[in-house]
């Protein structure tokens, strides 16, 4: 009786515990009362404008702020011939602290690496040659590719069908919003969400 | 009444019912979460103005709920058909410019989440299709007159010649 209460008790909790999340590619205030989850290609031109022109705004009014927690999840399609190398580049990154730079530069130049295929010098240009080393060991881990898999998996769970996709949650509400552009109407939905 | 008649007048009974249920539906998917989050999809659309963005996402929603109860009463038929088909009419011919356009979006039909793609356009296109049938029906069936007041037909046969 005891053991299958202890059972029912360890399911339970599995099922309620929250997605994986690696800290290394989240921004802001984990306590904070909205969080974003966003779903992201590297090679996809939606997702480099929004990264551009929107993201800079919203980390300094509510990420920044401790208003909202930002949480980076892989969603490379297949359609992107180079999309997964990008993002396991990313994630390798990541775990040597230079997840923010690699995306930055992938995002920038994503017009020439799109088509040349010269992931990698991107990536380098970002890192120091010790992190360079270690990156390309990081990129033939296990875990790295699983992390990009599991990111993956996520955004299917998700209903995610397009890039960029922004999960806006708080509590047990969440409201997925494919393509965002629109700063006023982000603002107004991380408002109404934060009361 | 004829065979061919019952059958139809049963179409046309289905047709009103499904595309009744079809439009609550859309409107409670609408109406259960914050309005902006309706906004995000027709701004995907590029067509309208911020200012008109807001007005359409608040609104449509409940213009939507009172036309599909409309048609499940089966009450202002007419009315109600119109409101339908223009309605159905404007979301497909945005959804065909979008997807023609190669645009990746939402279609904002029933919540976020759906993208736009052969499937939503048949739907939508079938149940635009639907409403003109309805629509057509309204305005072939004979009105019927309405009855005057007593106090109407009290008051004219005083009224002098």
């Amino acid at each position: 009786m005891k053991l299958s209460a202890i059972l029912l008790l360890g399911l339970a909790l599995c099922l309620a515990a929250p997605s994986r999340i690696d800290t290394a590619k989240t921004f802001g205030n984990p306590a904070a009362p909205v969080t974003i989850v966003l779903f992201s290609d590297f090679q996809c031109p939606a997702c480099g404008a929004l990264h551009r022109s929107l993201m800079p705004s919203l980390m300094r009014d509510y990420v920044q702020s401790g208003k909202a927690y930002l949480v980076y999840k892989e969603f490379p399609l297949m359609m992107h011939a180079h999309a997964k190398e990008a993002a396991t580049y990313a994630v390798a990154s990541a775990r040597v602290g230079k997840y923010e730079q690699v995306a930055d530069a992938l995002f920038q130049n994503q017009a020439s690496w799109g088509v040349d295929g010269k992931v990698w010098e991107t990536v380098a240009s970002v890192l120091t040659p010790a992190e360079q080393k270690k990156v390309q060991m990081l990129v033939k881990d296990p875990g790295v590719l699983s992390e990009v898999a599991g990111d993956m998996q996520e955004g299917l769970e998700q209903n995610v069908n397009q890039t960029p996709t922004m999960v806006f949650i708080r509590g047990n509400r969440r409201y997925p919003i494919g393509g965002p552009n629109n700063y006023n109407l982000l603002r107004t939905l991380i408002d109404d969400l934060s009361k | 009444m004829t065979s061919p008649n019952k059958i139809l007048r049963a179409v046309l009974l289905v047709l009103r019912l499904a595309l009744g249920g079809v439009f609550v539906y859309a409107a409670w998917t609408k109406l259960r979460q914050p309005w902006v989050v309706f906004a995000f999809s027709i701004d995907a659309y590029h067509v309208l103005p911020e200012w008109a963005v807001t007005l359409v996402a608040r609104t449509l929603p409940w213009v939507e709920l009172m036309t599909g109860l409309l048609l499940l009463a089966g009450r202002w038929m007419r009315v109600s058909t119109v409101a339908t088909s223009a309605l159905l009419g404007l979301f497909f011919a945005l959804m065909v410019r979008a997807y023609a356009r190669g645009e990746a979006i939402d279609c904002g039909c029933f919540g976020p989440g759906e993208a736009i793609s052969p499937l939503t356009l048949l739907r939508d296109g079938s149940l635009l299709g639907g409403s003109l049938l309805l629509l057509v029906s309204a305005y072939r069936k004979p009105r019927k007159p309405a009855p005057l007041a007593t106090e109407d037909l009290a008051e004219s046969s005083y009224r002098p010649a």
